[in-house]
């Protein structure tokens, strides 16, 4: 039984990593169609920036939100001098982010090197943590779950519950409606995409922890990140929410059980969903 | 009944959601009828089309054409069928020339769609037959000029040609007129009058001259619904008409 | 017949091996097979508007399937590359349905899909050799003549190459070429015309995975290895670029741009140790500023407007 529960929780860890990264993605898509792929560049220059502000200060904390700040400036010079030029050109758009991700990728190599590098979490996270039942698990795992809900949560009440969050969900609808009712939505895509980059810098910090930051860890994130988006459907929160859970339970169980096989186990089901849904499983059209 | 029945419909409805934006819709169209569908705004008109073209799924009803059940049958079965549809926003193909365009619409309903080793230029009959829908809409002259090139209006024309290449044996046209000066709707009115009458021909029209001008028969819908069908003359006479128009802001 | 364009490059390329050595003959021989994979991203992205993300996982699956028959079953070259072929083909016949998917869902699920064959070549270390690959594939044997020497190889992959290309241009410009065309600007109206879209997209993807599994078989004969490196996505995105780099829509275009892009790999690594961040940058500069590629740069200056020309 043990190893069974044991499993599940790398799964939701895994998944509440991988909602921080997603959420942002799915909602940047779905108000402002944007696909931008260097989201995976931002986590590792955000795992990256935020390691050396640990190091310089001693605060994860410090550390948590300078990595997200950072990103966030990052993001901000790509959107207004790169990105913001391809608008409509999915094509152009796609390859404009990857060339980004490509030069991102290349200067955190050369400012911190190819060898892999490991956040060290907080003192009061490290070392195990005794659940019910006797189980005993990394406490860093464990209260990343935790902070996943929480942030899970956070943006769900401001997606479903504030004004702020109505224009999101109605722009995610009808772009053009809600720019026909006066609406600045240019200015509501800034906010939703400065948010996915804050996010996703955050998230760089939080993954280094247990995956450790390395050349290649942009795409390897991201190719898991693009699972969730594609299963929950693109534009979704919710939709993000639930297959990030999916993707992380069946990541660590596909490990385990079939490891010649796991990377089979997450992408084959979810390309199998698209064939009888092909938005996913709550998204709109593309 | 002698003549058939090009298209029937029965009690269709089609459902956004929440929104019926048809709801309940029949209609009987007998071979060879011109049949205008009149209707402010949002009455359901394109939604209408959508289902008739196969565009679009309805979630109740039934249409047959020419006696065959085609509810469920995908748009492009249905063309092969003999169903042609022109769009209320002009829908041809930019990027490529204005043979290109007609050649599609030829070899659309021909299995020679499927060549992959033969160059298009062996097949000059359908050239020809490209070339010579191109002489009717005067545009033959213009054959290798790339669409986006061309102005508004001719390619409002290269629309409607591209339905008509088909030879199509239902005709379902949207708006033809929409956004044409005075003189180019008078000429549009003209091509579909003059368009075989062995071709039912069904439009959807804002502009009254037109509808009421080239119909047979004239069917007014309103919220999704019909509220009143008859001839030109009963039509352009009704009060409730009138009132649906006018009171519609 | 045989217009000036054509002599002007089929000259050069057959007297190649005589003109250059033997370091240049390898990468004009890379050129050429990545050429191919390039076009074969073309077929999707120029001429029916869709972009996979993935195409290399036809390449590699290819490239597997020949290196392990040589390798282990030892079986020659006609099995060993049709073979190849096959396996290509029928990934593609199976991969092929996400063109069910349109926009940005397709390219995302392409993307995904080639990540699943790179992570089974990764992972599935008892038949792939995992990270060692399969090595040590020896050259191709064809009726009794061994393509031992890279230069004579090069003649091989030439002929392979100019065969797959006079055959594309057929089907370019065939009626299912129009269709495919037709497909990019208008899927709507192509339905209404009576084109089943689904099913033109379909045979184009699986002509397309067969096209990029013959470049593959040639890249496992040449390289003499194959390894993850084969299927990952840079791989995919590079040969995306290539077509759009060279000019979507064109026969050349992709191998200009398969040599542009193998031109700055080689050269730019050869003196700084930030090629990728190059490599991004040609990415960049080719979105903003020449978005139809070199030889879109070349038509807009020369402005002729040929009937039946393909479009830019």
């Amino acid at each position: 039984m043990t190893p069974w529960i044991l499993q599940a929780l790398n799964g939701i860890s895994m998944g509440a990593l991988l909602f921080l990264l997603a959420a942002g993605f799915t909602l940047t898509f779905g108000l402002g169609r944007v696909v931008n792929l260097a989201h995976g560049a931002f986590y590792l220059l955000g795992g990256y920036l935020g390691l050396t502000v640990l190091r310089g200060t001693g605060s994860f904390w410090l550390a948590l939100v300078a990595a997200g700040a950072g990103i966030v400036a990052v993001s901000w010079a790509c959107d207004r001098f790169l990105i913001r030029r391809t608008r409509e050109n999915v094509l152009g758009q796609v390859l404009l982010t990857v060339g980004i991700a490509y030069v991102l990728a290349d200067v955190c190599l050369a400012f911190w090197g190819g060898s892999p590098l490991r956040v060290p979490p907080p003192e009061f996270a490290r070392g195990p943590i005794d659940l019910p039942g006797g189980i005993v698990y990394p406490r860093y795992r464990f209260l990343l779950i935790l902070f996943g809900a929480l942030v899970a949560g956070v943006l769900w009440l401001l997606y479903s519950r504030t004004q702020l969050g109505a224009l999101v969900r109605a722009g995610v609808d009808d772009r053009e409606m809600v720019d026909a009712l006066g609406i600045n939505v240019d200015r509501l895509f800034a906010l939703v995409f400065g948010l996915a980059a804050f996010l996703a810098g955050l998230s760089g910090v939080a993954g280094g922890a247990f995956l450790t930051l390395y050349p290649g860890a942009d795409w390897d994130i991201l190719a898991y990140a693009l699972v969730v988006v594609i299963v929950g459907g693109l534009g979704s929160l919710g939709g993000a929410m639930i297959g990030s859970l999916i993707v992380g339970l069946v990541d660590a169980y596909g490990r385990w059980l079939l490891p010649e096989f796991s990377y089979f186990m997450v992408f084959g089901p979810m390309a199998l969903l698209l064939l009888v849904r092909p938005t996913g499983l709550f998204g709109r059209e593309a | 009944m002698s003549a058939s029945v090009a298209l029937e419909v029965a009690d269709l409805r089609k459902a956004f959601g929440g929104i019926l934006a048809v709801d309940g819709v029949s209609m009987r169209i007998p071979a060879g009828q011109r049949r205008a569908i009149i209707g402010p705004n949002g009455a359901g008109k394109t939604t209408l089309f959508a289902c008739l073209t196969g565009a679009l799924r309805p979630t109740a009803g039934r249409i047959a054409l020419f006696g065959r059940d085609v509810t469920r049958v995908a748009e492009h079965r249905r063309a092969a069928m003999g169903v042609g549809r022109t769009y209320q926003i002009t829908n041809v193909f930019p990027g490529l020339t204005v043979l290109e365009n007609v050649l599609l619409a030829v070899h659309g309903t021909s299995p020679r769609k499927w060549v992959m080793h033969r160059p298009l230029d062996r097949y000059s009959a359908a050239r020809d037959q490209a070339l010579a829908a191109l002489a009717r809409i005067g545009l033959d002259g213009r054959s290798g000029v790339p669409v986006r090139l061309l102005s508004y209006g001719e390619r409002r024309q290269l629309e409607l040609a591209l339905a008509l290449v088909g030879e199509p044996r239902v005709l379902l046209l949207d708006e033809p007129a929409a956004g044409l000066a005075p003189a180019e709707r008078v000429r549009v009115g003209e091509t579909i009058a003059a368009i075989d009458r062995r071709v039912t021909v069904v439009l959807i029209e804002h502009d009254m001259t037109i509808a009421l001008g080239l119909a047979d028969h004239v069917t007014v819908l309103h919220r999704g619904r019909v509220i009143l069908e008859g001839p030109p003359a009963l039509v352009r006479d009704d009060t409730q008409v009138r009132e649906v128009y006018l009171g519609h802001v | 017949m045989v217009s000036l364009a054509t002599l002007a490059i089929a000259i050069p390329a057959l007297a190649a091996p005589w003109l250059l050595g033997t370091f240049w003959i390898s990468l004009v021989t890379q050129m050429l097979i990545l050429g191919l994979l390039a076009l074969s991203v073309d077929l999707l992205t120029g001429h029916t508007g869709i972009l996979p993300m993935g195409h290399a996982g036809f390449f590699a699956v290819a490239a597997y399937t020949t290196a392990i028959l040589e390798v282990r079953h030892v079986q020659g070259f006609w099995v060993s590359a049709g073979g190849g072929v096959l396996v290509a083909v029928l990934l593609a016949v199976v991969f092929g349905l996400s063109v069910r998917t349109s926009g940005v869902y397709f390219i995302l699920l392409t993307l995904a899909l080639g990540h699943i064959v790179w992570g089974v070549a990764m992972r599935w270390t008892t038949f792939t050799g995992g990270e060692n690959g399969v090595s040590n594939v020896p050259p191709p044997a064809v009726a009794a003549v061994r393509f031992a020497d890279l230069s004579v190889y090069y003649y091989l992959v030439l002929v392979v190459v100019a065969a797959c290309g006079l055959g594309y241009r057929r089907l370019v410009r065939s009626p299912f070429g129009l269709a495919l065309r037709g497909i990019r600007e208008s899927e709507s109206r192509m339905r209404g015309l009576g084109y089943n879209v689904f099913a033109h997209k379909y045979a184009a993807f699986v002509i397309s995975g067969g096209l990029a599994g013959v470049a593959g078989v040639l890249y496992a004969y040449w390289n003499r290895f194959v390894s993850p490196a084969a299927a990952t996505f840079h791989a995919s995105a590079e040969a995306v670029l290539m077509g759009i780099l060279g000019g979507t829509g064109t026969i050349l275009g992709p191998f200009i741009g398969a040599a542009i892009i193998l031109g700055i790999r080689n050269w730019v690594s050869g003196y700084v140790v930030w090629w990728t961040s190059v490599m991004g940058l040609v990415f960049i500069a080719t979105v903003l500023w020449a978005p139809h590629g070199l030889l879109g740069l070349v038509r807009e200056l020369r402005r002729p407007a040929a009937p039946g020309s393909p479009p830019p």
